[in-house]
């Protein structure tokens, strides 16, 4: 019970936050609501680990969480010089 | 003849349409949460929070406001749900690894947020102005720090 109010509530924000992706005025609108999206789909795996008691899982969303950083840092750093590295 | 032809053709019908709906039902699969009081606060405390942070990131005017939904709220609820799962998972071996996932992510969700407002600020995107609206840090703002940033 608890955990399928838990998957709709998830499912509700990851429509939310696509939403801002694609209306976003600005671009740190849509890479917000994009770091929003990767952090709601690390969640949602966890919680799908959560209703089958699957635990290799866990492992997919640690990745997805690492990948999600990396790409939002990228991001940010590629917007504010116009490259990610020297 | 014993009862109406409603009830002799419509009681075969509903009994063939239960038991055809009890066939088709799924069987529930005990969920790790079940019977984890604690747990299952963490968890659906998480969730609020996640559903709070998608809302004021639609209702916000502005870039920043935003990220302050966006970062604040997520990181919080995204604790909560890591740690939830941490202790629904206690007997079997999934705690040390949603453990990891939690701390990690307990230290990057700010400074992902960070990133995203430094480059915002410091490329001048537009911000929500009201009466009073000051920036404090306005002289030394955006060109200035973005060319000290790339020498």
């Amino acid at each position: 019970m608890v955990i399928d109010i838990a998957i709709v509530s998830l499912a509700i924000s990851g429509v939310l936050a696509t939403y801002r992706v694609l209306r976003g005025p600005t671009w740190g609108d849509r890479v917000t609501a994009f770091d929003f999206l990767t952090v709601n789909l690390a969640v949602m795996v966890v919680v799908a680990a959560l209703r089958t008691g699957f635990t290799p899982l866990l492992d997919a969303a640690l990745i997805i969480s690492i990948l999600g950083f990396l790409s939002t840092v990228a991001l940010a750093r590629y917007l504010l010089l116009g490259r990610v590295m020297r | 003849m014993r009862g109406s032809w409603t009830a002799r053709l419509a009681l075969p019908v509903l009994a063939t349409a239960g038991t055809c709906a009890r066939a088709a039902a799924p069987a529930r699969v005990p969920s790790a949460l079940d019977g984890q009081p604690v747990a299952q606060v963490l968890v659906l405390l998480g969730c609020v929070f996640l559903l709070a942070a998608a809302v004021g990131l639609v209702r916000f005017p502005d870039v920043y406001t935003r990220l302050h939904a966006a970062t604040k709220l997520v990181t919080l609820g995204g604790l909560g749900i890591f740690t939830g799962a941490g202790i629904a998972f206690y007997p079997v071996d999934g705690t040390p690894r949603v453990l990891l996932i939690a701390g990690f992510f307990f230290l990057t969700a700010p400074l992902s947020g960070y990133m995203i407002a430094r480059s915002a600020y410091l490329r001048g995107l537009p911000w929500f102005q009201e009466e009073g609206s000051v920036d404090d840090w306005g002289a030394l703002g955006s060109e200035a720090q973005v060319s000290a940033e790339e020498r």
